[in-house]
């Protein structure tokens, strides 16, 4: 036996470079889950619909679910580069090579992905079968999305036969958008009410939202589809349903 | 460790400039950089008030030999093209007049919405002296559809079908004497970079017939700029 491995070892929290990195992995995993977290609620928006403030939330406790492991991976990259230099063909004796084998740390490993992957499929289910609930809704009205290269257009079948380049809807009411294509796949995404579906030539694919805040909205194709799909994009107004009567009657349809 | 250094600001730099070269040249070959810019004709009484009133001339043709691409027709003489170029320049908030005169042939559209006028002043256009708010659907050669992005700008959004001559009008050289010629006014509005393409699907036989012509830019599409006055 050498004297290293007859030596008691220090507790591995005892170690100085253990106390640099959990130091390190505190602060990081609080910057990198604040300033994420932040980056991508303030970046997705006013919230338009219960989906999209829900999307937010979700976006929200992911992030900072996940921070820790990005903490982590900072936290052991910022100790190893302040960490005295070893020059040299072998490891310092103060090495500890027991990490490579532990089996304690690959069974916590595997069980922490495990539960995090866990939560993040569940909730993530129970948000998405939430998000459609409207499809069942028989008050629900029926607008037909179709898109070609570049532009988008909408048929208010509950209302005659009015058609439209901009979406118009009323607030606090559920909507079902029947969707397709005319030509390649385009995606249909209402930026600020969470919505994003394919239009897929051929095919209808059925989506709903219910608007709870009136304004003006972004609607963009979401999938690379040609030569101008970046100016694949209109408004959606959402509007009382005073106005929204008003506004359907002003294209001959019934209120 | 200054070759170190100075090696990868070299390899930052070098990979700088041709990143930059390359954007350069995409940048160029874009597109075809001539610009069509709105003839002023008076003003004009609207909805709006008295407003300047420009004009637009252009053609749609069976294939390229006429237009931007030359007498030859350019890379691929088989296609169909707009002309006499692709890319407009008008001035905002006033009255431009479009007239278009349609030489190609067509079939039936596969959106009936493009078969309809949108986004004209009255939401009419003229077709050879008659005002139509749509064309029969299963007679469109083209359409003229004008859009933007969703900004902050007042949306612009014009699309009118252009009715196709029958096949027997379109003569196998040359054009047909008697094209169909379609007029129509629009408010342009606020500044802002637009653009328009064809709706027909009058491309090759790829991308449900929206390849070649209709997703190349200079032929069924281009750049339709809105410029303070």
């Amino acid at each position: 036996m050498s004297d290293l491995e007859t030596e008691k070892r220090p507790s591995v929290f005892e170690r100085k470079d253990v106390k640099q990195t959990v130091f390190f992995w505190v602060i990081f995993t609080a910057i990198i889950g604040y300033a994420a977290a932040e980056l991508q609620a303030r970046s997705m928006g006013v919230a338009a619909s219960e989906t999209m403030s829900t999307t937010i939330y979700m976006m929200r406790v992911f992030t900072w679910v996940a921070a820790p492991i990005a903490g982590l991976v900072a936290a052991m990259g910022m100790t190893t580069l302040i960490a005295k230099i070893h020059y040299g063909d072998t490891p310092p004796e103060e090495a500890d090579h027991q990490i490579r084998s532990s089996a304690k740390l690959s069974i916590t490993w595997l069980v922490v992905s495990s539960v995090l992957c866990l939560f993040a499929v569940v909730w993530g289910s129970v948000v998405l079968q939430k998000d459609n609930a409207a499809l069942l809704d028989p008050t629900a009205m029926n607008v037909n999305v179709t898109g070609q290269q570049w532009a988008w257009n909408f048929d208010y079948v509950d209302n005659g036969t009015v058609r439209s380049d901009v979406l118009y809807l009323p607030v606090n009411k559920p909507v079902v958008f029947h969707i397709t294509s005319k030509d390649v796949i385009h995606g249909f995404w209402i930026v600020q009410m969470g919505i994003k579906v394919d239009a897929n030539p051929g095919y209808t694919t059925e989506t709903s939202a219910t608007p709870n805040r009136i304004g003006i909205y972004d609607l963009r194709c979401a999938e690379l589809c040609g030569l101008y799909h970046a100016f694949m994009q209109t408004k959606v107004h959402v509007v009382s349903q005073a106005d929204y009567d008003a506004w359907i009657k002003s294209q001959g349809g019934q209120a | 460790m200054n070759k170190r250094l100075l090696g990868a600001l070299g390899t930052v730099i070098i990979g700088a400039g041709v990143i930059a070269g390359i954007g350069t040249y995409v940048a160029s070959a874009k597109n075809d950089s001539r610009v069509l810019l709105a003839t002023p004709a008076g003003t004009i009484n609207t909805p709006q008030g008295n407003l300047p009133h420009y004009t637009l001339d252009m053609s749609s043709y069976p294939d390229s030999m006429a237009g931007s691409h030359g007498t030859s027709g350019g890379p691929h003489p088989d296609w169909v093209t707009y002309g006499p170029v692709t890319n407009f320049q008008v001035p905002a908030h006033s009255v431009i007049t479009v007239t278009i005169k349609q030489f190609d042939s067509g079939a039936r559209i596969t959106n009936d919405f493009f078969a309809s006028v949108h986004g004209t002043i009255d939401g009419t256009a003229v077709i050879n002296g008659k005002a139509v708010k749509s064309v029969d659907p299963e007679a469109v050669g083209h359409t003229f559809t004008l859009h933007g992005l969703s900004d902050a700008k007042s949306q612009l959004f014009v699309s009118v079908p252009l009715p196709s001559l029958p096949e027997a009008a379109v003569p196998s050289s040359g054009y047909s004497k008697t094209p169909n010629t379609i007029t129509f006014s629009f408010i342009s509005g606020d500044a802002g970079k637009y653009v328009w393409n064809c709706e027909y699907p009058c491309g090759d036989g790829t991308v449900a017939r929206f390849g070649g012509p209709m997703s190349t830019q200079g032929y069924m599409s281009g750049n339709f700029d809105v410029v303070k006055a």
